[in-house]
């Protein structure tokens, strides 16, 4: 029964300096659910696109089905059987369901393919014709395309990626029983990646955590591990320098009252009657796990989503009917999770994009100034010591690690009253997230309101003075930083109140 | 194993685009005198008898420099609404509707103050080249229709609807049957500086440096920057992207259309289908050699209708006025390649 399908020994992985994974051991049982738990980062889809043949392991072993593979490429995964369900899915919009289906040479029901689709269809309770065009689709309904997909092309082995990241709660369900007829009936086995304890629970019978890039815990049985001891293996202990909390606090900055943002895609409300507020000289760390609501609050308190009920107060004055930059006037400054494309326009030269806050106080009427942009530039680069050398190149020339000093210059330059940064320092290295966590500390203590939207829950811990957290879209749980752990909050982060 | 990637450079030389267009220019001479070859004509026979026809003398030079007038003028309004990533290909159209507007107004309205009325014609013409690219403006900024395709088709609507009018209302009882409206009068001609080059490239020299102060050093030209850069970037900057992307449009519909109004005012003084010989289709070439800039538009623009002129008088030794757009052409397509290069390198890199 318990016969090892796939085995995977010592496998390691680097990009640059990356060590992205780090001996990691992993296997599989045939015909069983498997879940794969890690935060981002932590090296489950580097794994997986291992298996799939996309990356090539620099160290390692990989057995299938008793047979040792040593250059394991797309084309061999696929002959093998291995297959995975990307989170952005892999459809042709404008082909019908069974063109996609039927796309690939691998299809073994060419001429049954009546008799499988509707086979299939119960199993998944899909109620749409083959002939339908995938643009047609909602989101769930294409999701499971693809995983009929694999079934059509004989996968044995089948990857999810993130699989309910797009599912509403009853689709989720629905999902659920569709992987146990097929691992029942198909003998499939199936790989679930998550970031989400409720779901591997349900869904899976053996689960691995990945943390860092290794393995930290192999096969343990869904129905006797416990949910606080997969919290500490995935979250892992708290290692971050100590910043003094003995900062003093002022009045309120920031107050958000009866935030609502309602769903019309289902599931959920994004946002769900959020009342949050922030004192000068204060930091409020938002975690959560991404999507539950993070990216419409900071969009809402920073002006740019303008649909919501409720009531936003900057410095004692009402702005929820203002614009963005009326809100900047009152000194509120952004950081936006995603630097390149929002926070900084790609393909505008760095000079630009260095005065995207303020460019108006470089105007006089009509016209604008570029002395005056060069010379806030320089005031940024000295300030902020960020490493260019030619203001006209493009912003994309700069590093990871300079562009977001860029940007986090630019925004707090003016000493705001109000921040909202978001993932401030997500794939930086260990020096630039510690030069940017000393000017979000200096920031803190010069009086401006903070509000820190992170995944990291080290950051968090490091420099909230309190701590929220988001949970589709309600604040499920609020902690002194004093009084919070990885395990509370983590299972708060999880949909948990104890 | 190491491979090769494509990286763009840190650091590009200011005047890299012109390097290219001069390789650009070089292959494209080198293209035409292979054609010549073939043809048993003298390369260097051709190409001295096209420049002393085009610049040899003061009436050839501003003969060509007229013809650069509706080129740099479209290929500014191109320029413009580039600033905004947004490519207008319906310059051509908008030539013909601001030559439309003029006649319009000429035939409706009469001031006696002729230079008060000739304003009036070229700020008509100007309206009229904006008004040919408002819908494609209304559909790109409500719905997202491309507006490569409005642009583009926009121009055969409005040549439908000069054969139109040539053929039916405006038609000229004097031209036997020749399809063209009637002559506007001398008052409103555009007087000429020296030679036969028409005081049109004085307003032409106005507008590439107004131009180039809207694109380089105004606050519109840096939000329309930013704009083009990334819609979102915009939002979070508070700047109305749409709103730009709208008056950019407006603008160089509006260049387009005065540069329809100068050819009508300067050369062809009636309305007939021969207002624009292809110069908003010319004019995507010449925008897009220099990269865009005003200046750059400007000086391609001078040689593009010297191009043109040589290549008309060389039909008269035999040889097709073709190799002048093959010159063009291959410019283009030299001048682009040439580009690449000096944007991006080839890299070696570890494989990871």
């Amino acid at each position: 029964m318990n016969q090892k399908i796939l085995e995977a020994k010592n496998i390691s992985k680097s990009f640059g300096k990356v060590q992205a994974l780090n001996d990691v051991d992993f296997y599989l049982y045939k015909g069983k659910i498997h879940g794969l738990l890690g935060e981002n980062g932590a090296g489950k889809s580097s794994l997986m696109n291992i298996f799939s043949g996309i990356y090539q392991p620099e160290k390692g072993s990989i057995i299938f089905d008793g047979e040792k593979q040593n250059k394991l490429n797309p084309d061999l995964a696929a002959k093998l059987g291995i297959g995975m369900v990307h989170q952005e899915f892999r459809l042709i919009e404008n082909f019908s369901i069974k063109d996609n289906l039927t796309l690939s040479k691998a299809n073994i029901y060419i001429n049954d393919f009546e008799d499988a689709f509707y086979k299939y269809s119960e199993i998944f309770s899909l109620s749409v014709s083959s002939d339908s065009l995938i643009s047609q689709l909602s989101v769930g309904e294409k999701q499971k395309i693809e995983i009929m997909k694999l079934i059509f092309n004989n996968n044995k082995i089948m990857l999810l990626d993130e699989p309910t990241a797009v599912l509403t709660p009853q689709e989720t369900n629905q999902l659920k029983k569709s992987l146990e007829t097929l691992t029942k009936e198909d003998e499939k086995t199936i790989v679930f990646i998550t970031h989400k304890l409720k779901e591997i629970k349900e869904f899976t019978e053996t689960i691995f955590v990945m943390k860092n890039g290794q393995m930290v815990a192999e096969d343990l049985k869904t129905e006797s591990v416990n949910d606080k001891e997969l919290i500490t293996l995935m979250m892992g202990e708290i290692s971050s320098s100590v910043v003094d909390k003995n900062n003093k606090k002022g009045e309120i900055k920031l107050e958000v009252q009866n935030i609502s943002v309602e769903n019309n895609i289902g599931g959920f409300n994004n946002l769900n009657d959020i009342n949050l507020n922030i004192k000068s000289g204060e930091i409020l760390g938002v975690a959560g796990v991404s999507g539950n609501g993070q990216v419409e609050l900071a969009n809402i308190i920073s002006g740019i989503q303008s649909n919501f009920d409720g009531k936003i107060t900057i410095n004692g004055q009402d702005v929820s009917q203002k614009g963005v930059k009326a809100r900047k006037k009152l000194n509120l400054s952004y950081i936006p999770e995603n630097r390149l494309g929002v926070g900084l326009a790609p393909g505008v030269s760095i000079l630009d994009n260095s005065v995207v806050r303020e460019y108006f106080s470089a105007s006089y009427g009509p016209h604008l100034s570029s002395n005056k942009m060069v010379n806030y530039l320089n005031l940024l680069v000295k300030e902020f010591s960020i490493k260019t050398d030619e203001p006209k190149a493009e912003i994309s020339t700069l590093s990871g690690g300079n562009m977001q000093k860029l940007l986090m210059g630019r925004e707090l330059i003016s000493n705001p009253e109000v921040i909202i940064a978001a993932q401030p320092t997500r794939g930086l290295d260990v020096s630039a997230v510690e030069a940017l966590h000393e000017l979000i500390v200096k920031q803190r203590d010069n009086g401006s309101a903070i509000m820190l939207i992170s995944e990291d829950l080290d950051e968090l811990f490091k420099l909230s003075d309190r701590l929220i957290v988001l949970y589709e879209g309600k604040i499920i749980k609020e902690f002194n930083i004093n009084e919070a752990d990885t395990k509370n909050v983590g299972l708060a982060m999880a949909g948990v109140i104890e | 194993m190491n491979k090769y990637i494509l990286s763009k450079k840190t650091v590009v030389n200011d005047l890299a685009t012109f390097y290219s267009f001069l390789i650009g220019l070089f292959i494209a001479v080198c293209i035409g005198s292979i054609i010549l070859l073939i043809q048993d004509q003298n390369p260097l026979n051709v190409f001295s008898l096209m420049l002393k026809l085009s610049v040899g003398s003061i009436n050839s030079l501003s003969g060509s420099l007229n013809k650069a007038i509706p080129l740099i003028l479209a290929g500014l309004g191109i320029s413009i609404m580039n600033s905004v990533k947004l490519w207008n290909i319906g310059a051509e159209g908008q030539i013909f509707l601001g030559a439309i507007a003029v006649n319009l107004i000429y035939i409706n309205i009469n001031i006696s103050n002729s230079n008060l009325f000739i304003f009036i014609l070229l700020i008509s013409g100007f309206i009229g080249g904006s008004v040919c690219i408002l819908l494609p403006a209304v559909t790109k900024v409500v719905f997202g229709v491309n507006e490569i395709i409005t642009t583009l088709l926009t121009n055969y609507v409005v040549i439908g609807l000069t054969i139109y009018l040539v053929n039916g209302p405006w038609k000229d009882p004097k031209s036997l049957n020749f399809p063209a409206a009637a002559y506007v009068s001398k008052e409103v001609y555009l007087p000429t500086i020296f030679g036969k080059l028409s005081s049109g490239f004085l307003i032409c020299i106005l507008f590439v440096f107004g131009a180039h102060y809207l694109k380089e050093k105004s606050v519109f030209g840096y939000e329309m920057r930013i704009a083009g850069g990334s819609a979102m970037t915009a939002v979070y900057a508070g700047i109305n992207a749409k709103q730009k992307a709208f008056y950019a449009m407006l603008i160089g519909g509006g260049f387009a259309g005065l540069a329809g109004a100068i050819e009508l005012l300067s050369q062809t003084h009636r309305v007939s289908p021969g207002i624009s010989q292809g110069f908003g289709y010319t004019a995507i070439i010449v925008a897009a050699i220099t990269g865009m800039r005003p200046i750059g538009i400007f000086l391609v623009g001078c040689l593009f209708g010297a191009l043109t002129i040589g290549g008309a008088v060389i039909q008269t030794i035999g040889v097709s006025s073709y190799i002048a757009e093959i010159i063009q052409a291959s410019t283009l397509i030299g001048a682009l390649i040439a580009q690449f290069f000096f944007t991006y390198q080839i890299k070696e890199v570890e494989d990871a």
